[in-house]
């Protein structure tokens, strides 16, 4: 199994009026592909910030002070705002607690469903757009260098090849977005015959009418010249007949049935058939001025292919791979000099107490260098390289702000104890503790900060390395495919019906019926369970890999909640879903989750798979969670916790649930607990799993409640 | 439940309908049962089946549709609807005979039908009276044995005690006054939040109830509204606080605190946990139990987890779109549920069982395909003592043979 994310001590506090509240401090936890994940913790307890997190929808007030998301290869909490707008709702989902408050009260349904897919087509499209000129634009330039430096003749040359290029590509894409709306309609106009010729066997159809006219215009679009032509005559001879059919009513149905059954098999014929290439296609048709050749779509393809290599292609191809190999070859020399810069600014963040100008002079000069050494037409982007120059601008600002906050805080470290000290001297005791001295060790940054020249360094030796491996002529053809789909990005945009389609499956996927009906609907007409199935439905529009579901459930009862469980169990089967799942109730997570990570306090307490966590919990925290909550057998006095969770604003120095648990031993208020490792999966942060601790059972209660499981499920094993 | 004595609050046969444009909707449709002096009674359902609604018409914030509720032996809400329908279908009936009737038969005819309508216009009459004044009779036996009281200690008292007993003979007499019949019944809300004004301190929000019933002393009240505290699991100084600087649990704890002060026989909570925290959740059923017992309260519990329910309640009702489908001691419903819609519930419950869990079969309930009620109407039977479920006839020989 695979890492879909991985979370490494993650660090977010927030800026209040009354000082920082430390929401979250150090949690580290992956998440593997098609599993679910529960976070299980009170309110307050940040696992809530923790999703946001993971989602860049911070509040303002948010600081992130360390650790890491990865995702995907890439640290979601250095990420560019815009790099995140194709991650955030494209890739990772959320469904929220309370789909009242989710939803737009006065805007439909259908609206909310396809809004993001629209804005985000749209948003799409413009991409595309600049990606592909860009692109364009960069290789032609690359090709002209290389190949044409002092030859204006060849330069023209390559500019109208480029053209041309853009010319049939555009082409290519109109016949092959006809052709897939033809096809699209003929499916469907299938699927509906089918599903009308069943309901007529059984006499259960209604709206007969209705149905055979959507027939009739979907077969009437998906008559084309390669889905339904040889038999179009045929096909539209039957369509004439059919409302005649449905108007002589109900004694004719045998009639009628036998005219949709003829036109479902000329569907389906059609169906059959495989489609030409219509890369090759398109610029046959644009520049051959010859009509198409005949024969099976095989051979047809094959001579268009040869025509398209011998005009175009084959020379393209060679023109693009000297472009490439020209351009990388001016980023190696390039990334040469980079590491000797990089090597030679080392010494400049080495010394003793760092020089703010120098720092910044250095700083600028090796941006510089570092941006012209990436090479622009490489398909896959060197993130280090890309990313390189704000990541040590972030440290060497991190060091300097450092400096001037490090001495504040010792100032107000000497002024507090001196009062304390002073109160105390004259015989009082003030309520009020010194709070620690919070300090950045600089040491640490300057390290950092040479880590960072490091890295790039270490990474450009490597590419040198290995320049010599590079296959041009297979990175020349990838790069065509890349710019075949910018193009298409540019062409195929999602329109409103396209969106409307897709909306009313995803209705039908989340379980709502007749989402004709309900797709222009108001949140107000659906019930609690209906609305969260909506919101799911909107999660799940852009096909994310990773789902976070923030209390789903919370707001429903018992029956609907076990609806809703049951659909988000079922979706992430079918699509091989990474779920989250954040609730306060154990109770939920036992049906879903494979893993559990109990949180307190910002942390997490323990963590390991559902068997681990319920069967043989090892944290107090666990224990008092489980036995606070009754069950269908439960007679005695529940085990309530006492008191209530820290105030995060002044964290305990030692274990910070140490004050409402009654196995709480001296050393849990002084110091914190590591992770112990109980098994290869399951790991818990409690004093009480060291070796000098005394051995405590967990409570009666839990022990009692996993006894009578093991009854119950032995009495229905001896079944 | 089976003794003589009179149940604290008795439902019978409750209907509350609310207009939706043209139509009705029917939140509660019939609901019968009773509660006994110190028994914690459970109504479960889903959301929108008439629970809440229940409990509100109880307490008389909605007018009921039909039906009676007597809370000690009086009756202090009613319903004219039922009473309505008679005389409608009286003549209907007999209209048409009356068309075909000739000489005396008619006459006899018309007397009967008069008769019939008069008889059921007092009944109205007599709810709408009852539904007015149940606390008319209730005050003025208070205040007359307030007075009577007072006259009796101002016969024996010297002269100089007599204008400090003339003062506090006017406070008693505007309290007893201001002492209504369904102050006895207090609720406690779902939502912790919403419910506490937060512009109150939790002083005023505790003492509102008793400064509505006349108490002036402000001594008194601090003094109650402290006690009321303590027992609450809260402390003195929290009084002059406000509701925002709670937690949930805390401030649904005030929010008990408010019920209990006005020393009631029956307390509404609905849905008093829900909105909690699991953790939380317990430290207020905790308080609930520990009050019960130490108070001798009786609690009408609403809540759509079972597994609480359960655990809390000594009778459950399940309520299914406004009827109710199944009451029994709390063990018997768990142990044999007999109506399909309570099987669908209990399977729904989540366990904290993983290997049970993800084996667990959920029943789905579809009431068109379970019940067949085109000829043999349901009504509510008992099947064994103190178990009843919602069934017709052929349900029912099915359930005796199931209990078999």
């Amino acid at each position: 199994m695979d890492k879909k994310l991985q979370v490494q001590g993650l660090t977010i506090s927030f800026k209040t009026s009354n000082g920082k509240v430390q929401a979250v401090r150090g949690i580290d936890f992956d998440l593997m592909k098609g599993e679910t994940l529960a976070i299980v913790g009170e309110s307050g307890s940040g696992k809530s910030v923790t999703s946001k997190a993971i989602l860049g929808i911070l509040a303002p007030n948010a600081l992130i002070e360390g650790g890491e998301i990865i995702y995907d290869g890439k640290d979601l909490l250095k990420i560019s705002e815009d790099e995140f707008h194709k991650i955030r709702g494209d890739k990772i989902a959320m469904i929220f607690q309370d789909p009242m408050s989710s939803l737009n009260p006065i805007v439909k349904i259908g609206r909310q469903l396809t809004e993001a897919m629209i804005l985000k087509g749209r948003a799409r499209q413009r991409e595309s757009r600049a990606a592909l000129n860009g692109s364009l634009k960069r290789l032609s330039k690359a090709m002209t260098s290389a190949l044409a430096a002092d030859d204006p003749a060849k330069a023209k040359d390559i500019q109208h090849k480029i053209r041309d290029f853009n010319r049939f590509e555009y082409k290519h894409l109109a016949l092959e977005s006809d052709y897939n709306k033809a096809h699209d309609a003929a499916e469907e106009a299938a699927t509906l015959i089918g599903v009308l010729d069943f309901e007529l066997e059984k006499d259960a159809a209604r709206d007969i009418k209705d149905r055979v006219g959507r027939i009739n215009r979907l077969s009437e679009q998906s008559v084309h010249d390669y889905v339904v032509k040889e038999r179009a005559e045929e096909l539209r001879e039957l369509l004439k007949k059919l409302p005649a059919a449905v108007r002589n009513g109900a004694d004719h149905h045998g009639f009628l049935r036998e005219l949709l059954k003829k036109t479902g098999e000329i569907l389906h014929e059609a169906l059959a058939k495989e489609a030409p290439n219509f890369f090759t296609m398109g610029y046959y048709l644009t520049f051959s001025g010859q009509p198409l050749p005949q024969g099976s779509v095989d051979e047809m393809n094959a001579q268009m292919r040869k025509y398209l290599d011998d005009h175009f292609m084959l020379d393209f191809i060679s023109d693009a791979k000297e472009g490439l190999r020209y351009s990388a070859g001016q980023a190696y020399a390039q990334k040469d000099r980079c590491v000797y810069d990089l090597e030679k600014a080392r010494s400049v963040f080495a010394r003793d107490s760092l020089d703010k100008k120098e720092c910044r002079e250095t700083l600028k000069r090796l941006t510089k260098e570092v941006e012209s050494s990436i090479d622009r037409l490489e398909l896959e982007k060197d993130t280090l390289a890309y990313t390189f120059s704000t990541a040590l601008q972030s440290e060497i600002e991190r060091y300097f702000s450092s400096i001037v906050k490090n001495a504040k805080e010792e100032k107000r470290f000497a002024g507090q104890t001196a009062k304390r000290e002073r109160l105390v001297s004259r015989g009082r005791t003030p309520e009020w503790e010194v709070a620690p001295k919070s300090i950045t060790d600089l040491e640490a940054v300057k390290r950092d900060i040479q880590k960072q020249l490091d890295q790039l360094a270490e990474h450009y030796r490597d590419e040198l390395a290995r320049r010599d491996e590079r296959d041009y002529e297979a990175e020349a053809v990838a790069f065509i495919d890349a710019l075949k789909a910018d193009a298409s990005g540019v062409v195929n945009r999602i329109t409103k019906s396209m969106a409307k389609e897709k909306a009313i499956k995803l209705m039908e996927e989340v379980g709502i019926p007749e989402p004709r009906k309900r797709y222009n609907q108001y949140p107000f007409e659906f019930s609690g369970g209906m609305r969260q199935r909506i919101v799911i439905a909107i999660a799940l529009a852009a096909n994310p890999d990773i789902l976070i579901c923030d209390e789903p459930t919370t707001a429903l009862d018992v029956t609907i909640q076990a609806q809703i469980l049951e659909l988000i169990n079922d979706l992430k089967r079918e699509r091989r879903l990474s779920v989250i799942f954040i609730t306060h109730d154990l109770g939920v997570v036992a049906n879903m989750a494979d893993r559990i990570a109990v949180m307190y306090a910002g942390k997490i307490v323990e963590y390991g798979t559902a068997e681990d966590v319920f069967y043989h919990s090892a944290h107090p925290y666990t224990w008092a969670l489980l036995s606070s909550m009754p069950d269908l057998d439960t007679n005695e006095k529940l085990d309530a916790i006492p008191g209530t969770p820290p105030n995060m604003i002044y964290p305990p120095a030692g274990d910070a649930f140490a004050p409402r648990n009654k196995y709480a031993m001296q050393i849990d208020f002084e110091r914190q607990p590591p992770m112990f490792r109980i098994s290869d999966t399951h790991y818990a942060a409690t004093w009480l799993l060291h070796p000098d601790a005394p051995k405590v059972e967990p409570p009666q209660a839990i022990q009692d409640r996993i006894a009578r499981m093991n009854e119950k499920r032995e009495m229905q094993h001896a079944e | 439940m089976q003794n003589n004595q009179e149940p604290l609050l008795r439902v019978e046969h409750l209907c509350q309908y609310f207009k939706t444009g043209r139509s009705e909707f029917k939140a509660v449709d019939d609901v019968s049962f009773d509660i006994q002096k110190g028994e914690v009674f459970g109504l479960v359902g889903e959301s929108g089946c008439g629970k809440t609604t229940t409990g509100r018409t109880i307490i008389k914030l909605y007018t009921a549709t039909s039906g009676n509720v007597y809370f000690k032996g009086i009756r202090i809400g009613a319903g004219i609807r039922s009473y309505q329908n008679a005389i409608k279908k009286a003549r209907d009936t007999y209209g048409k005979k009356l068309q075909s009737a000739q000489g005396e038969e008619r006459e006899r005819l018309q007397k009967e039908l008069n008769d019939v309508i008069a008889a059921q216009q007092k009944e109205i009459k007599a709810a709408r009276y009852d539904q007015k004044n149940c606390d008319r009779e209730f005050v003025e036996a208070n205040v007359n044995a307030c007075r009577e009281e007072y006259a009796e200690k101002l016969r024996h008292a010297s002269e100089a005690e007599k204008p400090a007993l003339l003062k506090e003979q006017k406070a008693a007499l505007r309290k007893a006054k201001n002492t209504k019949m369904v102050t006895r019944i207090q609720m406690i809300y779902q939502d912790p939040i919403a419910s506490l004004d937060p512009r109150m301190t939790v002083r005023e929000i505790i003492a509102e109830g008793l400064k509505i019933q006349g108490e002036r002393d402000e001594h008194v009240i601090s003094e109650k509204v402290y006690r009321m505290l303590e027992m609450v699991g809260l402390v003195r100084e929290h009084a002059s606080r406000y509701p925002h600087e709670f937690s949930g649990g805390q401030r649904q704890r005030i929010g008990v605190a408010r019920a209990i002060i006005m020393e009631p026989d029956l307390i509404i909570a609905d849905e008093p946990v829900s909105a909690l925290d699991v953790s939380v959740q317990a430290q207020v059923i905790n308080l609930l139990n520990d009050l019960r017992r130490d108070l001798g309260l009786t609690i009408l519990f609403i809540a759509h987890d079972l597994s609480v329910v359960k655990y809390f309640s000594d009778r459950i009702g399940v309520m299914y779109f406004g009827k109710m489908v199944e009451l029994a001691p709390s063990d018997e419903l768990f142990l044999n549920p007999l109506h399909p819609y309570t099987r669908a519930l209990l399977s729904a419950i989540p366990l904290p069982d993983p290997l049970y869990e993800k084996n667990r079969r959920r029943i789905v309930y579809n009431p068109l395909a379970e019940h067949d009620y085109t000829t043999d109407l349901p009504s509510m039977r008992e099947i064994k003592p103190g178990h009843f479920v919602h069934c017709n006839d052929k349900e029912y020989q099915d359930y005796l043979k199931v209990l078999k």
